[in-house]
């Protein structure tokens, strides 16, 4: 039996992201247009290296302040105000790299001024004076499902009744030393992404990402119900052979969702392993569930993909439109036949599957429902 | 107030030179051969206060530390332009714990790495108590660095703990508990002085978090843990 999903329902009071086309609307739309922000970039930036896709706000090489902040000073404009990062009002900053571009590029020019910030505490507290933050300030890192941790720890903060609203906040910018990493592993390569698309060589494409979200015990009209979580430790980079890992977090939160009828925004970056053992494990318990990737256009945002893209569904079931945005650079023929390549529209659904993954084989996948 | 009791104590304070080298043949006995060459100085050390614990897929993990896997880090910046596969992953946070729970498959349900600073157990330490698994692994640590020491980017010293997180006052060594209430934060133990007050069974209270903090060990609880 694997561990039961959290469930701990709480309310969305607010929420957005910024990607390459902008805020969260802005993103939406652009994926319900089929656009693709991914570009060929050289992997090293200034460097050069091998051309590879990458989403990127503005150039990749790391600046002084660093190229992350302004993006999130614009990000938190849209923040409610609040004494956040007091007790009651905490603060969880999630992410994969932190500012660790700058101390790759300190060991390029040797300029110190960039190790102020390349530590996660080191990045976060410049954040914290940013932005005024209080004292209560949390810093979860792990990979690529370290969104997710955070959104479920809000819940549990909010439920046990040690805060009263919790800002939560992921971001990751790429860096030639992502880039390169990520790079020597041959899944970023010349190839744009195609997710769950069934094909001779997987790819993956690199983006920058940042979103926030408040929770609350308030009733809103939007509501994150569970979490459900698991770690295989099989291997760093990739995953049990039989998918049992991913069989086991789409079973819990397949058991959270109980009847509800919902579509699915899987993690989809354009691998072939895990992308085939995902979709499958998600079909056998979402078997009429549209199965949705955004990385094709939006690339992969690391730590803070769970967050930037749940940002986008919200904007998506808020928007004019009345659809959900397709799989933008996928492909036929696809793993399964639950892959909607296509828009489609989200009227008749109660609810929204949202995944990720990670390395040494975290998964994580939280439910999304309205009124 | 939430409380959990301390069970199955390890802790790791290697002296201030140990090398990586030294550390493989010190404690190489307690890993796989094939995993033992790969693993970094924080991994052994994890490694070794995990030695014998029976996580499975019920339980959960937090981890705590501010710097993680520095070496690592420091000899995948030195790889490039030619990055190193191998580094990359190792370098990536929470790598210190994951490379010990995959070279001993064990998979667990949750695990909850945090990388913070001034408040980091503290913060460790609530994420446990608000664990649903009946049993939670408390795991923190460092390696010290080398030229990012030099920058204040990494940890003077090596060190790792471990302690079993449980609902259960049989037999344990200490209590943990949090009491909440409008208090005015104080300075919160730092990683190491946490590991330090649990090799010496020394008490430690603090407030922060929005309440009172309070390590107690058995004789001091009065037979409560």
């Amino acid at each position: 039996m694997p561990a039961p999903a959290d469930q701990l329902p709480v309310g969305l009071a607010a929420c957005d992201c910024l990607t390459p086309f902008g805020d969260a609307p802005a993103s939406a739309a652009a994926l319900l247009a089929g656009r693709c922000a991914l570009a060929l970039t050289p992997v090293l930036g200034r460097a050069g290296g091998d051309l590879v896709p990458l989403a990127l706000t503005g150039p990749m090489d790391e600046t002084l302040p660093p190229r992350w902040l302004p993006g999130l000073r614009r990000l938190a404009a849209g923040i409610p105000p609040e004494q956040w990062g007091a007790a009651r009002t905490p603060v969880i900053v999630t992410s994969s790299n932190f500012g660790v571009g700058s101390v790759y590029a300190f060991t390029r020019d040797a300029d110190v001024r960039h190790l102020a910030h390349g530590t996660p505490f080191a990045a976060v507290e410049r954040l914290r004076r940013e932005f005024g933050w209080g004292e209560q300030v949390w810093i979860f890192s792990h990979a690529c499902v370290t969104a997710h941790l955070g959104l479920a720890h809000a819940a549990r903060l909010l439920h046990a009744g040690l805060a009263d609203r919790v800002l939560v906040i992921a971001f990751d910018f790429v860096s030639p030393f992502v880039a390169g990493g990520f790079h020597s592993l041959k899944i970023l390569n010349g190839a744009m992404p195609a997710p769950y698309a069934r094909r001779e060589t997987g790819s993956i494409g690199l983006g920058d990402g940042a979103a926030f979200a408040v929770l609350t015990r308030e009733p809103t009209p939007f509501q994150l119900r569970a979490h459900a979580l698991h770690n295989e430790m099989f291997h760093f980079t990739s995953n049990q052979p039989d998918g049992a890992g991913f069989a086991v977090v789409a079973a819990a939160i397949a058991a959270a969702a109980g009847g509800r009828r919902v579509w699915v925004k899987g993690h989809g970056t354009g691998t072939l392993d895990a992308g085939r053992l995902e979709a499958v494990a998600l079909a056998a318990q979402f078997p009429a569930a549209p199965l949705v990737s955004w990385k094709g256009s939006l690339g992969h945002t690391l730590g803070s993909c769970g967050l930037v893209e749940l940002a986008i569904a919200l904007a998506a079931l808020r928007g004019p439109a009345g659809k959900i945005p397709g799989t933008v650079g996928g492909a036929a023929p696809s793993f399964t036949n639950t892959i909607a390549l296509e828009p489609f529209a989200h009227a008749g659904y109660d609810g929204a599957i949202l995944t990720s993954n990670a390395f040494g084989g975290a998964h994580a996948a939280m439910l999304l429902t309205h009124d | 107030m939430i409380e959990r009791f301390l069970h199955q104590l390890s802790i790791e304070l290697p002296t201030a030179d140990e090398t990586l080298a030294a550390a493989r043949l010190r404690l190489g006995a307690k890993f796989p051969r094939t995993a033992l060459r790969r693993m970094t100085h924080l991994g052994l050390l994890i490694g070794s206060v995990l030695d014998g614990a029976a996580l499975g897929p019920d339980d959960a993990l937090v981890y705590a530390s501010t710097f993680a896997e520095t070496c690592s880090l420091e000899d995948f910046l030195r790889s490039f332009p030619a990055a190193s596969p191998l580094l990359f992953q190792s370098s990536i946070h929470p790598g210190g714990v994951q490379q010990v729970l995959i070279g001993r498959s064990q998979p667990i349900a949750r695990l909850w790495p945090l990388a913070g600073r001034t408040r980091l157990i503290e913060q460790a330490l609530l994420t446990a108590l608000l664990e649903t698994a009946a049993r939670v692994a408390l795991v923190g640590g460092e390696e010290r660095g080398t030229w990012m020491l030099e920058h204040q980017l990494a940890s003077t010293t090596s060190f790792a703990f471990a302690a079993w997180l449980t609902r259960e006052p049989t037999g344990a060594a200490g209590r943990i508990y949090f009491v909440p209430g409008v208090r005015v934060a104080e300075a919160c133990p730092t990683l190491e002085h946490f590991t330090l007050a649990l090799a010496a069974r020394r008490p430690l209270q603090w407030s922060g978090a929005g309440g009172t903090w309070s390590l107690e060990w058995a004789a001091a609880a009065g037979g409560a843990a």
